[in-house]
């Protein structure tokens, strides 16, 4: 019983608080969850996707949205996302990818019968991947560029600005932050954050 | 980056192999902090655990027999129990709750302080939306901390009695926890959380954070989001919510404890809990750490390091293999993914294979990695969904955790099963060649053969009568949350899950129902607490043989031979318990 007590003093309260300590002096931002806030307007977490469907938008994965779990203290509504559960074999997901196929497609007519980056069909492990897949982001610069105005090297410049590369060049995949893409096309962000 | 196949093999191999060197050194470090011999953290942290112990009334000289080391275990683990049962009833009267969450109902808090008193982490509801930051961090990270602590002085509880010349205590429980905690788990999870929070992973007190969305959505009037210029939309959704807390504090150890319970519903999938390739590099790593060092901490504390390193490529073989298997079958994805071509599922700017369900900074390669070692190790934490794997990769999980913790498992129960299968596999060799049945000078009599079956098979039949209910039972079966074969894969999931004291779930099934919160509940709390007396009781039995001289001729635990024996025996086992079942899940599913 002491033992417990012990245990939860110095594993449930000072660790954690330590920890704390440590990250919110050394690391403000990425502790509070990596907000995008520019004067003043909180634009999102460069670690949490959100979902497209505009035009002048650079699209991320499929999401899964929900707007019953959380509202504000005033009891408004809040979204948030759920992973799809979907198993890749059953015949449910094989009619979701055929719909999600054909709306790619009709929004890009530009790619013809070119195959749709499976990025760009699959749901995320968590429903909030806040990445796509170079692959899949250049899949949509010809789209994107027109709905803005913008020549493709520009649209294409953004993108690479926002795209990680693997750590070492082999650990991890390469991908494009969504939200960072879509606040530089929409002006909001002038250069992408510092990575 | 996994171009092809081929190199997502190499990568992996690569990344076993670096873990095992690192398994190395550590289990020498581990060996000597839980034996109290001087050290340079010993030096450093000493006087802490004179402190503790001290508090606690322990003391090392007090070593302990079998009856006293498991009461204690157990006594522990029932504080943890229901300590925790208590507080997360009490939610919504607790400080630091910024949502203001209320308290749980009592099937769900029933089967959370089962889960992670257990060091299942099986979770029945999501965290972010079901619990205060007090209830994650006072609650749930201590547990995260206690249960393998109480693990790993069981495992050494059991290679002391393995080792001992002559009849001995088996150490005192609570000195050995205190070490666990203040050596090993304590400075890991330290290093881990650090790097965490530098990546990304939140760690504040402050309520969640509400942002502005860039494409604002509506609700209809059932709440269904829809958008925004949508005629059957009734209100705008123009802000979304942003989940903080305490989370990097917590991943870290739900990680190196073999937890495997995440801060939020989607895990090490969310890019809150494991932002970078290198968290997921070192998450990874950390799952699989501890129960590696453990197996060579056995070849240390039986003086003979051959049978570490023997008992250590077996675990390998069946790892790899899971591995292999796993990664294949991702890489080739389904039929329904490919959609006759019109999806582009090529290596070419992005992960080759079935995305579905994973992360693109993840990918397929290092997705279908951590989901072969987080059942292997009995942690259970994801990085992705695992109702988005392929049917055939679906088998690699179920396969791992209804071995019963073999190939790694949780911290020191982990190596309690093996064992279990070692002394399964003497005897049978024993039989073999007509020899009285022998593991390293201690006699195997009934009695030892009798622990160590039930290690062996108990966690098995315990998840298949946990199914047996959960199908069987009509309220029960309607929790499956797909029609057959897939809403069978999702029951057996669970079931296997729980009573593997796993945690890992497909998404799926309906978890926080009465019938399975119970369920699940009693098979977790079952598992646990039957290998953990029986490796105690095990260690007992052993401690008071005699060490008969090695005699020649005798049957070499170290050899090849016995790694084949020991590998025939486990798959036999494992194959007997689970095939028929897996044929009816994920089988049919792949075939039909």
């Amino acid at each position: 019983m002491a033992l417990f007590l012990a245990a939860t003093l110095a594993l449930g309260v000072l660790y954690p608080l330590v920890v704390c300590g440590v990250a919110q002096a050394a690391f403000p931002w990425r502790a509070n969850g990596s907000i995008i806030e520019v004067d003043g307007v909180k634009y999102g977490s460069a670690l949490v996707g959100q979902s497209y469907t505009g035009m002048d938008h650079l699209w991320g994965r499929p999401t899964k949205t929900d707007a019953r779990t959380f509202a504000t203290k005033s009891g408004e509504s809040l979204l948030w996302y759920g992973p799809e559960n979907l198993s890749p074999a059953s015949e449910e997901f094989g009619d979701v990818v055929q719909e999600r196929v054909a709306a790619v497609r009709a929004a890009h007519p530009d790619q013809g019968e070119n195959p749709v980056p499976s990025e760009l069909v699959t749901a995320s492990g968590s429903g909030f991947d806040p990445h796509i897949s170079p692959a899949a982001a250049e899949y949509q610069v010809g789209r994107i560029a027109k709905a803005k105005g913008m020549d493709e090297e520009e649209v294409r410049a953004i993108i690479r600005q926002c795209t990680d590369r693997p750590l070492l060049g082999v650990i991890g995949e390469a991908r494009v932050n969504v939200l960072e893409v879509n606040l530089m096309l929409d002006g909001v962000l002038k250069t992408a954050i510092n990575r | 980056m996994s171009a092809s196949l081929g190199t997502a093999l190499f990568e992996a191999a690569a990344f076993v192999a670096l873990l095992t060197a690192c398994a190395l050194p550590l289990s020498n470090y581990v060996v000597k902090a839980m034996d109290g011999c001087p050290s340079l953290a010993r030096r450093v942290l000493g006087p802490v655990e004179r402190g503790c112990a001290r508090l606690v009334g322990a003391s090392e000289q007090d070593s302990m027999g079998p009856g006293r080391y498991l009461a204690g275990a157990l006594a522990l683990t029932a504080v943890g129990f229901v300590g925790l049962f208590v507080l997360l009833l009490c939610q919504g009267f607790l400080p630091c709750n910024p949502e203001e969450l209320p308290g749980l109902p009592l099937d769900t808090a029933f089967n959370l302080a089962a889960s992670f008193a257990t060091n299942t982490d099986w979770q029945p509801v999501a965290g972010e939306s079901h619990l205060s930051y007090f209830s994650q961090a006072v609650g749930l990270t201590v547990q995260n901390f206690l249960s393998p602590a109480i693990g790993l002085a069981v495992a050494f509880a059991l290679m002391r009695g393995i080792a001992a010349r002559s009849a001995e205590g088996l150490g005192n429980v609570f000195v050995d926890v205190i070490r666990a905690v203040l050596y090993v788990l304590l400075p890991l999870a330290l290093i881990g959380a650090l790097v965490g929070v530098a990546q990304g992973t939140p760690q504040t007190l402050a309520p969640y954070e509400t942002v502005q969305l860039v494409e604002p959505v509506a609700v209809d009037a059932e709440g269904n989001v829809v958008a925004a210029d949508d005629p059957a939309a009734v209100q705008e959704v123009t802000e979304a919510v942003v989940p903080l807390g305490p989370q990097a504090s917590q991943v870290s150890i739900k990680q190196l404890g073999t937890n495997g319970g995440g801060f939020n519903g989607a895990n090490s999938a969310s890019a809150l809990e494991n932002p970078t390739p290198l968290t997921n590099l070192l998450q990874m790593a950390a799952i699989m750490l501890l129960p590696l060092t453990l197996v060579f901490c056995f070849g240390r504390m039986v003086a003979d390091r051959r049978q570490g390193r023997a008992l250590m490529v077996a675990v390998l073989v069946l790892l790899a293999a899971g591995i292999a298997a796993l990664t294949a079958a991702e890489f080739a994805g389904t039929a329904q993914l490919a959609a006759d071509g019109a999806v582009y599922t090529g290596s070419l700017g992005q992960p080759a294979g079935n995305m579905e369900g994973k992360e693109s900074r993840i990918g397929t390669a290092a997705t279908a990695l951590w989901t072969a070692l987080t059942t292997a190790a009995a942690s259970g934490s994801t990085n992705g969904s695992l109702a988005g794997l392929t049917p055939l990769g679906l088998v690699v999980p179920l396969v791992f955790m209804g071995l019963g913790e073999v190939v790694g498992g949780g911290i020191g129960t982990g190596l309690a099963s093996l064992l279990g299968f070692v002394v399964l596999t003497v005897f049978v060799a024993s039989l073999m060649v007509g020899r009285a049945p022998e593991y390293l000078g201690k006699k195997i009599g009934p009695a030892e053969m009798r622990l160590a079956v039930i290690i062996a098979i108990a966690p098995s039949l315990v998840m298949l009568a946990g199914a047996a209910v959960l199908l069987l039972v009509p309220d029960a079966a309607a929790g499956a949350g797909a029609s057959a074969p897939f809403g069978f894969a999702n029951t057996l999931y669970a079931a296997v899950s729980a009573g593997a004291n796993n945690g890992s779930a497909l998404g799926g099934f309906e978890a926080n129902t009465p019938w399975a919160n119970g369920v699940l509940g009693v098979e977790m709390l079952a598992s646990r607490v039957i290998v953990l007396a029986c490796t105690v009781l095990l260690a007992g039995r052993f401690a008071a043989r005699e060490t008969s001289a090695a005699q020649v001729g005798a049957l070499s635990t170290a050899s090849p031979l016995f790694v084949v024996l020991l590998l025939v025996i486990v798959v036999l086992v494992g194959a007997l318990t689970l095939v028929p079942a897996l044929a009816l899940g994920p089988v049919a599913e792949a075939v039909l």
